[in-house]
C-alpha cells in the first residue's frame, strides 16, 4: 500500500518536475567558417501573421547555412503583445528577436528600453555586407520604424488602404469603379437591397480595430487626429466630424447587420460570402477575397485605388510589421544574423511569393517571382497608394488607449448616435492622453 | 470493507526509530499535514497578492512611463471618477444577476422536470455534464460562429419561423443578453446537478403526508419541495455568483468587451489596462476593488446561508471549484 | 398494453394529457439545447471554408478531412495535446500530494481558517497571479518548463481538491480511526492503510475534475506557456490568424481540444456529479 500510494503520485510529479526543469541551453557564438554560430538556438516571437507562416519552413535553410537553430513561437496579435510585455517588464532576456506593429508599440517599447538600436548592425559594414542594401528598404518604411535615433526594427509587411469591388455587381448596375468617396456612397446606395440580403459597402466596426481603416476617410475629408506639432487634439473639427459621420453612414445606411462586431476577417468573410459590393480595408488580405477556396465571389472581385475625398486620396500606406531585437538578447550577433538573413532580397523574394505578403523591398516587386502573387489591379492600387500617409493610427506612446477612445466615435456614428457630443468628449480625453505624453 | 479489517494485523508497530518518527509526526499531525499546501499557496499566492497590493499604490504605467513609484491612494482616487470603470462594475452586476438569475430558475425547473424515472434519465444527466467540462475558450469559438448574424444557424433558423433576427453580440443592446446565453447554456447544468443532488436528499414524510392531504402535484412542488430546498439553492446561488463575476474567456474571446464597450466588464476591464494600456499600477488598483466585490459578494451570501436554526456543523462553507477556475 | 394506456385518460383530467406531451416534449428540448452547439462544432469541423459560411447552412456535404490534418499536421496539435496531458497530470498528481494531507487535517481537526485561507485561492481574479508569477518562475529558472505551468495550475486545482476530500473525510466514521489507533498503528499507517484506501471515489473524483480544470485553463497558459509547453486552450488562438477565421480549422481545433474531457466526463459521470456537488448538498 505504501510503495503503490507514493509511487503513484508523489514520484511522476517529482520526476516530472526535475525533468521538466531542465531547459534548453543555449550556446554562444562559437565556431567560424562555414556555420559561424553552430548551436546556437535563437528564442523568435512571431504573429500568426502569413509572413510568419511562410517565414517558417525557411528557417532550416538559415541552419543549415550559419548554424542557427530558431525557436519560432506564434502567437495570436494579441497574445504576442501581452506575452511580450510581460516578458520584457519582468526583465527576460530570454527573447532574441520578435516581431512588432511599430505604429502600434514602437514608441512604447523604446520608452521602455526594449528595443536593440538596429542601426549599430545594419549601417555596420563589419556586420551587414553592402548587398543587404538597407537603402533598398523603402523610406518611409524605415522611417516608421525610426524612434528617434533608434531603428526599432525591419520593416517586414507594408500595407495601404484599398477598396474591393464586385465587378459583376458593379457592373449589371451600370456604375463605374468609385474614384471618389461621393461616388462610393452613392454606388453603395445603389447597390444595397436590405430585402434580398444585398448590401452596398462594408468596414470595420470594431471599437478600436476600426480606427485604422477609417484613418483613410479621415485623412482624405482633411481632418487628422492631432496637429503634430502644437499636440492639440482635432477630433471634433468639422472635417473629422464630416468623416466620422460619413464612415458611420455608408455602415449604417448600406452595410450588413452586426457591423459594429467586426473586424477585417468578420468584414471579409462576409465580402467573400458576396453579400456586400464593396469594401475597404487593407490590400495585404485581399487573399482572403481573390484566393477561390476561401471567397466565393474569387473571379469577381477587382480592386482599386481608395477613392478621393474633398481633400484628395489621402489613403494610409504604412509599414504595419517589423522584425526587432531585444535590448535584454544575450546572442545579438546571431540574433542580428537571422533578422539580416529573414529581411534579404532572398528571403522577402520567398516570403512575397509563398505568401503572398507585401514586403518593404522595393527591388523585390521589380522581379517576376517578387510580384508573380499580386494581381495587375492590386498593383495599380498599390502604386496609387506610394505617396499615402505613413501612419493609420496616431502617433502616440499610449496607441491602444487612442484607439479605444477614437473608435468609440465610429461605434456612435455607426449606431447613428450623438457624434458631435461623442467626438467632443473624446476630443478631451485624447487631449488629456496627448498632455500626459509631454 | 475488508480493507478496514486489515490494518493492525499488517503490521504491528516496531520499536525503531521509524517508530519514533511515527510517534513525531502523531503528535505534530495537525500542522504538519496542512503544511505542504499552505507554503505552497503562500508561495505562490501570497506573493502575486502583496505585489498586486503594493502596485495599487504605484503609479507603473509603460505608457506614460511613469516607474513604480508610491503614489498612496491615487490610483483608487481615479477610480472613483472613472466612467468606464464605474459602467464595467455595473455591467458586471447586471451580467452576473441576469445569468446567475436565469440558471438558477431554469435549472431548478430541470432539476424538477428530471427527477422522476424515466428511460434515458441517466443519459440526460451525462448530457448535462458536457457544456461545463468543454473547454470555455473552444466554446466561445462556436458560438461566436453560430451567432454570426448573417451566415450564423442562430438567425438562419429565426428567419427561417419569420422571427425577428438579434445582432447578438453584434448588437450593444443585445451583447450582454447574448453572453448571458452562453453562459446560461454552459453552467446551468451545474445548478440542476446540485439541485437533483438536493432532491434526493429531502426527507419522504412531508410528501407522504401532503399525498395524504390529496394535493397536487403542483402544490406539493411549490409549497413543500421548492421550501426543501433553500439551502441548496442558496448553495447554488453562491457558487455561480462568484464564477459568473469573475467570467472572463468567453467575453474575451467573443466580444473582447466590444461593440464599443458593451460588454466591457471588470475582469475584461482589467485586462485591458494591464495588457493593452500597460497600466499596471491603476490595473492593479481595479484588481484590489475586484478581489474586494468577488469577497464582499460571497460573505454576504454566505451570511445568508449561516440560518441560526441549524447546528453549526452544519453550516460549513462550501466552496466548490469549477473548470472555468480562474 | 392498449388497455393499460387507455385506462388513466378515463381517470385523469385534459390537462394530464397535455402534460403527457407536454413532458417528453420538455425533455427533448433540454436535450435539444444543450447538444446543439456540439452538433454544430462537429458537422462543420467537416466542411471546407466556404461551406462553413454558405447559406442555408449545409446539413447534406461531402465531408473533408482537410481541417483535421491541417489541426495535427500543420498545427502541430499533437505535441499541444501531449503538453496539455503532461501538465494535467503533472498538476493533478502535486494537487494530491499537497491536498489530501490538508484536507484530512481540516476534516479531522476541524481546521476552518486554514480552509478558508486554502480556498481565498478561488476569489482572487486571475488576472492578479500573471505578471507576478512570470516573476516567480524567471528567477526560479523555470520559465519554459512544465513545471511552472504544472505549479501554476495547481493553484487553480489544488483548492478544489481540498473543497472535494474533506467532506469524504468528514464522512468516514471516525470509529474506524480509533478501532486502528487502539490496535497500536500510528496516525500515518491508519490514513494509509484505513483512512485512504476508503477514500478511493473521493480521490478520483478530485483528480478528474482538477485535471479538467487544467486542461480547460486558458488565462494563465497563454502567459506562462512558451512554444514548447503551449497547451490546447492556447493552440485554439492559432486558428484566428492574422488574416481570416479559419471557421472549419477552428471547429475542428474545438472538436480536438474538447472530446477528450466529453469522453472522460462521460465515462466518469458518476463520480464527477458527486463531486460537483460535494458538500453543497448534505448526504
Amino acid at each position: 500500500m505504501r510503495r503503490s500510494f507514493r509511487s503513484s503520485l508523489a514520484l511522476p510529479v517529482l520526476a516530472l518536475l526535475i525533468a521538466a526543469s531542465c531547459g534548453p541551453s543555449g550556446g554562444a557564438p562559437t565556431g567560424s567558417g562555414d556555420k559561424p554560430y553552430a548551436g546556437t538556438t535563437l528564442r523568435v516571437l512571431a504573429a500568426n501573421h502569413p509572413w510568419a507562416d511562410a517565414l517558417k519552413p525557411l528557417l532550416s535553410d538559415l541552419e543549415a547555412k550559419t548554424g542557427i537553430k530558431v525557436n519560432f513561437e506564434q502567437y495570436g496579435e494579441d497574445q504576442l503583445t501581452q506575452k511580450l510585455t510581460t516578458e520584457f517588464t519582468a526583465g527576460s532576456s530570454d527573447v532574441d528577436a520578435f516581431m512588432q506593429r511599430p505604429l502600434q508599440e514602437a514608441k512604447l517599447f523604446a520608452q521602455s528600453g526594449y528595443y536593440q538600436d538596429l542601426n549599430k548592425y545594419a549601417k555596420d559594414a563589419a556586420k551587414t555586407p553592402a548587398d543587404f542594401d538597407l537603402g533598398d528598404f523603402s523610406k518611409a518604411s524605415l522611417e516608421t520604424e525610426a524612434v528617434g535615433d533608434t531603428l526599432t526594427g525591419m520593416p517586414i509587411v507594408v500595407e495601404a488602404e484599398v477598396l474591393y469591388y464586385r465587378k459583376d455587381l458593379l457592373q449589371s448596375a451600370g456604375i463605374s469603379v468609385p474614384k471618389t468617396l461621393d461616388e462610393l456612397k452613392s454606388a453603395a446606395a445603389k447597390l444595397t437591397d436590405k430585402g434580398k440580403e444585398q448590401y452596398g459597402f462594408v468596414a470595420r466596426g470594431q471599437r478600436s480595430p476600426a480606427v485604422t481603416q477609417f484613418s483613410s476617410f479621415l485623412y482624405s475629408f482633411g481632418g487628422d487626429w492631432f496637429d503634430l506639432k502644437s499636440k492639440k487634439a482635432t477630433l471634433d473639427t468639422p472635417e473629422a466630424l464630416q468623416a466620422f459621420n460619413f464612415y458611420g453612414d455608408l455602415l449604417k445606411n448600406y452595410g450588413p447587420p452586426g457591423t459594429l462586431n467586426m473586424s477585417f476577417p468578420q468584414a471579409s468573410a462576409i465580402f467573400a460570402q458576396g453579400k456586400v459590393a464593396m469594401y475597404t480595408d487593407a490590400n495585404s488580405i485581399y487573399q482572403n477575397m481573390l484566393d477561390p477556396t476561401k471567397s466565393q465571389v474569387a473571379d469577381k472581385t477587382g480592386i482599386a485605388p481608395f477613392p478621393a475625398g474633398p481633400k484628395g486620396a489621402n489613403m494610409y500606406n504604412v509599414t504595419s510589421w517589423g522584425l526587432s531585437m531585444s535590448a535584454k538578447s544575450d546572442k545579438k550577433d546571431a540574433t542580428w544574423a537571422f533578422i539580416k538573413w529573414a529581411t534579404s532580397k532572398e528571403i522577402v523574394t520567398k516570403t512575397q511569393s509563398t505568401g503572398a505578403v507585401p514586403g518593404a523591398r522595393k527591388s523585390v516587386f521589380e522581379t517576376t517571382e517578387g510580384k508573380s502573387k499580386f494581381p495587375a489591379d492590386w498593383s495599380t492600387a498599390q502604386n496609387a497608394s506610394a505617396n499615402g500617409r505613413g501612419y493609420d493610427r496616431p502617433l502616440v506612446v499610449q496607441v491602444q488607449k487612442a484607439r479605444d477612445i477614437i473608435g468609440t466615435v465610429i461605434t456612435t456614428a455607426i449606431e447613428g448616435g450623438n457624434v458631435q457630443g461623442v467626438a467632443k468628449q473624446a476630443q478631451s480625453d485624447f487631449q488629456a492622453l496627448l498632455d500626459s505624453e509631454k | 470493507m475488508g480493507s478496514v479489517a486489515r490494518p493492525a494485523a499488517a503490521t504491528p508497530p516496531r520499536r525503531s526509530r521509524a517508530a519514533a518518527s511515527a510517534g513525531f509526526i502523531d503528535r505534530n499531525a495537525k500542522w504538519l499535514f496542512p503544511l505542504p499546501a499552505l507554503a505552497f499557496v503562500a508561495l505562490l499566492m501570497v506573493f502575486p497578492i502583496l505585489y498586486t497590493a503594493y502596485n495599487s499604490l504605484t503609479g507603473w504605467d509603460l505608457g506614460t512611463g511613469k516607474p513604480a513609484t508610491f503614489i498612496g491612494l491615487g490610483n483608487y482616487a481615479t477610480l472613483a471618477g472613472d466612467g468606464r470603470f464605474l459602467a464595467a462594475v455595473g455591467r458586471t452586476f447586471v451580467f452576473t444577476a441576469l445569468a446567475v438569475g436565469v440558471e438558477v430558475v431554469l435549472g431548478i425547473a430541470i432539476a424538477l422536470l428530471l427527477h422522476r424515472e424515466f428511460r434515458g434519465r441517466r443519459l440526460l444527466t451525462s448530457i448535462l455534464l458536457l457544456p461545463m467540462m468543454a473547454t470555455p475558450v473552444a466554446i466561445a469559438m462556436v458560438w461566436l460562429l453560430m451567432y454570426e448574424p448573417t451566415a450564423g444557424i442562430v438567425n438562419f433558423l429565426l428567419r427561417q419561423a419569420h422571427l425577428p433576427t438579434p445582432l447578438w453580440i453584434a448588437g450593444p443592446d443585445s451583447v450582454i443578453p447574448a453572453l448571458v446565453l452562453v453562459d446560461v447554456w454552459e453552467w446551468t447544468p451545474m445548478v440542476v446537478l446540485i439541485a437533483l443532488a438536493g432532491l434526493a436528499g429531502l426527507p419522504s414524510d412531508p410528501f407522504e403526508a401532503a399525498r395524504v392531504d390529496g394535493a397536487s402535484g403542483w402544490q406539493v412542488t411549490r409549497l413543500i419541495t421548492l421550501p426543501l430546498l433553500v439551502p441548496t439553492i442558496v448553495v447554488a446561488t453562491l457558487l455561480r455568483l462568484i464564477d459568473a463575476l469573475k467570467t472572463f474567456d468567453i467575453i474575451y474571446g467573443m466580444t473582447g468587451g466590444g461593440p464599443g464597450f458593451a460588454s466591457e466588464t471588470l475582469n475584461i476591464f482589467t485586462y485591458q489596462q494591464a495588457f493593452q494600456y500597460f497600466s499596471f499600477g491603476y490595473a492593479a488598483s481595479v484588481l484590489i476593488v475586484f478581489f474586494a466585490i468577488v469577497l464582499g459578494v460571497s460573505l454576504l451570501f454566505t451570511s445568508l446561508r449561516r440560518d441560526p436554526a441549524r447546528p453549526v456543523d452544519e453550516q460549513r462553507p462550501v466552496v466548490v471549484e469549477q473548470p472555468s477556475g480562474v | 398494453m392498449t388497455a393499460r394506456r387507455a385506462a388513466p385518460v378515463g381517470r385523469r383530467d385534459l390537462g394530464t394529457i397535455a402534460g403527457r406531451f407536454a413532458y417528453p416534449l420538455a425533455i427533448v428540448l433540454v436535450f435539444v439545447f444543450f447538444l446543439a452547439p456540439f452538433f454544430w462544432m462537429i458537422l462543420n469541423s467537416f466542411k471546407t471554408p466556404i461551406e462553413v459560411i454558405s447559406l442555408p447552412p449545409k446539413l447534406v456535404f461531402q465531408p473533408t478531412l482537410a481541417n483535421y490534418e491541417n489541426v495535427f499536421a500543420s498545427q502541430q496539435f499533437g505535441r499541444y495535446l501531449v503538453n496539455s496531458l503532461v501538465i494535467g497530470v503533472g498538476s493533478v498528481g502535486l494537487g494530491l500530494v499537497l491536498g489530501v494531507p490538508a484536507a484530512f487535517a481540516i476534516a479531522r481537526w476541524d481546521q476552518r481558517r486554514l480552509a478558508t485561507g486554502i480556498l481565498l485561492a478561488r476569489i482572487v481574479p486571475g488576472i492578479t497571479f500573471l505578471v507576478p508569477l512570470f516573476i516567480v518562475f524567471r528567477q526560479l529558472r523555470l520559465v519554459d518548463t512544465y513545471a511552472s505551468l504544472i505549479l501554476a495550475h495547481t493553484l487553480v486545482g489544488l483548492p478544489f481538491i481540498v473543497t472535494v476530500m474533506v467532506p469524504f473525510f468528514n464522512a468516514i466514521p471516525r470509529e474506524l480511526e480509533e478501532a486502528a489507533r487502539v490496535d497500536g498503528a500510528s496516525l500515518l499507517q491508519t490514513l494509509r492503510m484505513v483512512i485512504l484506501p476508503i477514500s478511493g471515489p473521493g480521490i478520483v473524483t478530485a483528480s478528474i475534475l482538477a485535471f479538467v480544470f487544467s486542461w480547460n485553463n486558458f488565462m494563465f497558459s497563454v502567459v506562462l506557456a512558451t512554444n514548447r509547453t503551449k497547451t490546447l486552450p492556447v493552440a485554439v488562438y492559432n486558428f484566428i490568424s492574422y488574416a481570416q477565421i479559419d471557421w472549419g480549422g477552428l471547429m475542428a481545433a474545438a472538436v480536438v481540444i474538447t472530446i477528450p474531457v466529453l469522453i472522460l466526463a462521460l465515462l466518469t459521470q458518476r463520480y464527477i456529479v458527486r463531486g460537483l456537488t460535494a458538500g453543497a448538498v448534505k448526504g
